[in-house]
């Protein structure tokens, strides 16, 4: 995989996400602005309900604002239909989540390759990218093995290794190392790290890891769906 | 579609026992659908057999069932007399219903050469009965018993043997012929004969004769004249109600198999919701995972339909085999027609396909960050 040039940046202002909890109006984040450029490592911390995880959602076009512009490696995100948002996710965005939502019923390799048969490679093109990737990630020995014969520290990494699949511009960690020890936890962040400074994609990770804020190029802090503190180094 | 086929058998396998009770709860509402579907049809022939005859039949006027009936010789004598010109012949029939050996048949004597020359009777294999405690039975009663030429039945106390077997040309009842001289000896003469036979000429009205026979005193002071075919509507108006039966069992199967199919597939995806959103959430979209999880709905419908058909025919075959149904001493055949077979799985795979299309589409309406629940 060879190092991403420029893209990847990030454009919000004026998010603001309201859900509806009965009649009751919630307001889940409001007047955010947030710019990052190609490449950046972002952290963003809170507590829990801060919004982190609905920001990454609306982010990476898995929700939508109730209001504000956003846009994502220059694709403008306000207003678009949702087969245009799947593709959006499909082409440009790799996920990681803190369960690493695998699929229970496939080996390390075909989990890995799902994105590449979303976006219509061959079967065999599909699995000789797949195994890279899990060698990148340093499992190619356990290709063959399911979630269930994983560690949760393999499990993420197999998750990463889907995540880089489709060679995404941007990567929207949640959590990705609440579910793990500390051992793990600190292998998954230099892996991270590696693929930011190797590759250039740009990381957005919501997080508690203390470890992750000091890597960060630029880090924020959420409380009650606004940001209260932003820092760059 | 090897990635495809792949990754369905896969996650088939992988949740096995799902799968099965997936598989099982669909096999349930095939089967019920092709039983009802085999009922429906059974009622719907029963209902259906047709009676080619001209013949004019004779009937006490009180008698609700033939067996009920009880006529005297001259009844017949001024049959011939009344239209002389217009009828070849008339002759006596004994009547009966009777359990035999656990099947209710029916007995019927007439004269040897009537039952062969004047009646709708073909003999389909072996021969008339010719002498003393002899007796032919109808193909409907084979399909009821497990009769066969040369087998002995006791009736009345009185071993009786098959020489042949014979097809009537109306509803395929279950029945004994045997010679007249066999009926009086079995049951007496005291109590006459409960149907008298009027055969036409060729060129004779059925309607007129009936009509001129029926407005003769010596006639309708004790009996009443039918044409065998509706004597036979008469007989079997038991039809009517199956056919309306048959009707209702018709919509109920193809309600089985339409709501049983889409809720046993939508219930399955259900299951799977967040596996389905996560591919939606890597980039399938609807197009593809509607592909997907059709083909997975597919495989499991039939695999299914290939349970429920093998447990359908094997039910009736045993059914067929060892606990024939008979209604009226006619015997009701349940068969698994292909066009109830074809029109199933038509079906099947049909609301398997809605059940998909419906699941999938409503991913549009899903908040997709219920994936972090």
């Amino acid at each position: 995989m060879s190092k991403i040039e420029n893209t990847g940046s990030i454009e919000a202002s004026g998010l603001e996400k309201v859900y509806l909890r009965g009649s009751e109006k919630v307001v889940a984040l409001s007047s955010i602005d947030l710019r990052v450029k190609a490449g950046e490592f972002v952290v963003i911390t809170g507590h829990s309900g801060s919004g982190k995880s609905t920001l990454l959602h609306i982010l990476g076009g898995i929700d939508r604002p109730t209001k504000g512009e956003l846009s994502v490696n220059q694709i403008d995100l306000t207003g678009i239909s949702e087969a245009a948002l799947t593709r959006f996710r499909r082409d440009n965005i790799g996920f990681i989540f803190q369960f690493y939502n695998l699929l229970p019923s496939l080996n390390a390799l075909d989990n890995v390759i799902m994105p590449f048969l979303a976006k219509g490679f061959s079967w065999k093109a599909a699995r000789e990218r797949g195994a890279v990737l899990l060698e990148q990630v340093g499992l190619s020995h356990r290709q063959k093995h399911t979630p269930g014969e994983l560690s949760g520290g393999e499990q993420q990494r197999v998750a990463i290794a889907r995540a880089m699949a489709i060679e995404p511009c941007v990567i929207l960690a949640d959590e990705p190392t609440g579910d793990l020890d500390t051992a793990s936890a600190n292998s998954i962040v230099s892996l991270m790290e590696n693929l930011n400074q190797r590759l250039g994609i740009t990381f957005i990770i919501a997080t508690h890891n203390l470890h992750l804020v000091e890597l960060a190029s630029s880090s924020y802090e959420l409380l009650d769906g606004r940001f209260t503190q932003a820092s760059e180094k | 579609m090897r990635a495809l086929g792949y990754f369905t058998l896969r996650d088939l396998f992988h949740d096995g026992w799902r799968s099965l009770l997936t598989v099982i709860s669909l096999a349930v509402v095939v089967v019920s659908f092709l039983l009802l579907a085999a009922l429906s049809q059974a009622y719907l022939s029963f209902g259906n057999q047709t009676q080619a005859s001209t013949n004019l039949m004779i009937i006490d006027a009180n008698a609700l069932d033939p067996m009920e009936s009880y006529l005297p010789e001259s009844i017949l004598q001024a049959a011939a007399q009344i239209a002389p010109t217009q009828i070849l012949a008339t002759f006596p029939s004994l009547f009966r219903h009777l359990d035999i050996q656990g099947h209710i048949l029916q007995i019927r004597a007439v004269p040897l050469d009537d039952m062969q020359n004047r009646l709708s009777l073909t003999l389909l294999q072996g021969s008339w009965p010719a002498g003393a405690q002899q007796m032919v039975v109808t193909d409907g009663l084979i399909q009821v018993t497990s009769w066969k030429i040369g087998t002995i039945a006791n009736i009345y106390g009185k071993d009786f043997q098959v020489t042949g077997i014979v097809r009537s040309s109306g509803s395929q009842f279950a029945s004994v012929w045997m010679t007249y001289a066999e009926g009086l000896s079995l049951f007496g003469s005291a109590n006459g004969f409960q149907i008298g036979y009027v055969q036409l000429t060729p060129s004779a009205d059925p309607d007129k004769v009936r009509a001129i026979l029926q407005s003769d005193p010596r006639i309708n002071a004790h009996a009443a004249v039918y044409l065998e075919t509706s004597l036979a509507d008469r007989y079997n108006q038991v039809n009517q109600n199956l056919l309306n039966l048959s009707l209702v069992q018709a919509v109920i199967s193809l309600l089985a198999i339409t709501f049983g199919t889409y809720n046993a597939i939508r219930l399955s995806l259900t299951e799977r919701g967040h596996e389905i959103l996560l591919l939606h959430i890597l980039g399938f979209t609807q197009a593809k995972l509607r592909l997907f999880l059709f083909t997975r709905s597919l495989f499991l419908t039939l695999a299914a339909y290939l349970v429920g058909w093998g447990i359908a025919w094997a039910f009736i075959t045993y059914q067929g085999l060892h606990a024939p149904i008979s209604i009226q001493a006619a015997p009701l055949i349940l068969s698994l027609p292909a066009s109830s077979s074809l029109l199933g799985l038509l079906l099947s795979i049909s609301f398997a396909f809605l059940g998909v299309w419906l699941t999938t589409g409503s991913l549009s309406r899903r908040d997709l960050s219920a994936l972090q629940d």
